[in-house]
């Protein structure tokens, strides 16, 4: 009998996009704390 | 060169390596045959789970260093600590859910290992919320560094709640007495992604340092 790999992408595009958003989002905001410094 | 734009250059530099955690990581790193692609968020969960952890660790730390020498400069690096643990929190509170909807089939269950992640949130808050409401800068770095050894001592709990108790969270695969239990090729990736994300965090913690540095010269 041959295995089925589970077709679950959609989880680990939404995990990759989030991370993105909130690491950047936060570098976004020490960068404009700190500008000029 | 200021610590803040030594911090920003550090942050870009961690920026690029993550990158290349996406592209290793989604283009590089082989699926795994039960969990298929949901087991890569495990590259990005996992070393953020290890930067929030890591930050409190240090918060703590700093807490203890600054009751002990009264040094402002260990209260300020609690606070930058703790903001930027907090930023990591959030990625490991979306993506741990996002790995477990496919994998488990639910969203979230009350277990011990996530029940105390969760307690490690909001001890984060309220150490962020804390510093807020007390105006006075002694009495805000006392009662923060208290709060802070508090979220310090929970940080074992959580690393052992997966042999304390009945969860369903998978045991430790890196950080465990026996050799990390993943093919090379994943091992990697995680190292990899464990080095990035610690890189983040110095990064972060360099700039926010310096913002309170300056709101301390006000």
């Amino acid at each position: 009998m041959s295995e089925v790999i589970p077709q679950n992408a959609g989880y680990m595009v939404a995990a990759y996009i989030v991370t993105a958003i909130v690491v950047l989002a936060y570098a976004l905001s020490l960068y404009r704390r700190t500008r000029g410094r | 060169m200021t610590l803040a734009s030594r911090g920003r250059a550090v942050t870009v530099v961690a920026l690029l390596l993550l990158v290349g955690v996406y592209v290793r990581a989604l283009m590089f790193t082989p699926l795994e045959r039960f969990q298929g692609a949901a087991q890569k968020i495990f590259y990005l969960h996992v070393p953020a789970a290890w930067s929030a952890m890591l930050a409190m660790g240090l918060v703590g730390l700093a807490s203890v260093l600054y009751l002990i020498l009264r040094d402002a400069r260990f209260d300020r690096f609690a606070a930058a600590s703790a903001e930027v643990g907090t930023a990591f929190c959030v990625v490991m509170l979306t993506t741990g859910p996002l790995w477990a909807r496919p994998v488990w089939g639910t969203w979230w269950t009350w277990d011990a290992r996530l029940t105390l992640t969760l307690f490690l949130f909001f001890l984060y808050i309220g150490y962020l919320l804390l510093r807020q409401a007390v105006t006075d800068p002694g009495v805000r770095a006392r009662y923060s560094a208290v709060l802070g050894i508090c979220g310090t001592v929970l940080l074992p709990f959580i690393h052992l709640s997966v042999y304390l108790f009945r969860t369903l969270h998978p045991q430790p695969i890196v950080l465990k007495p026996s050799a990390p239990s993943l093919p090379g090729v994943m091992l990697v990736t995680l190292l990899y992604s464990f080095g990035v994300f610690t890189l983040l965090y110095v990064g972060f913690v360099m700039q926010r340092y310096a913002v309170g540095e300056e709101g301390a010269h006000v």
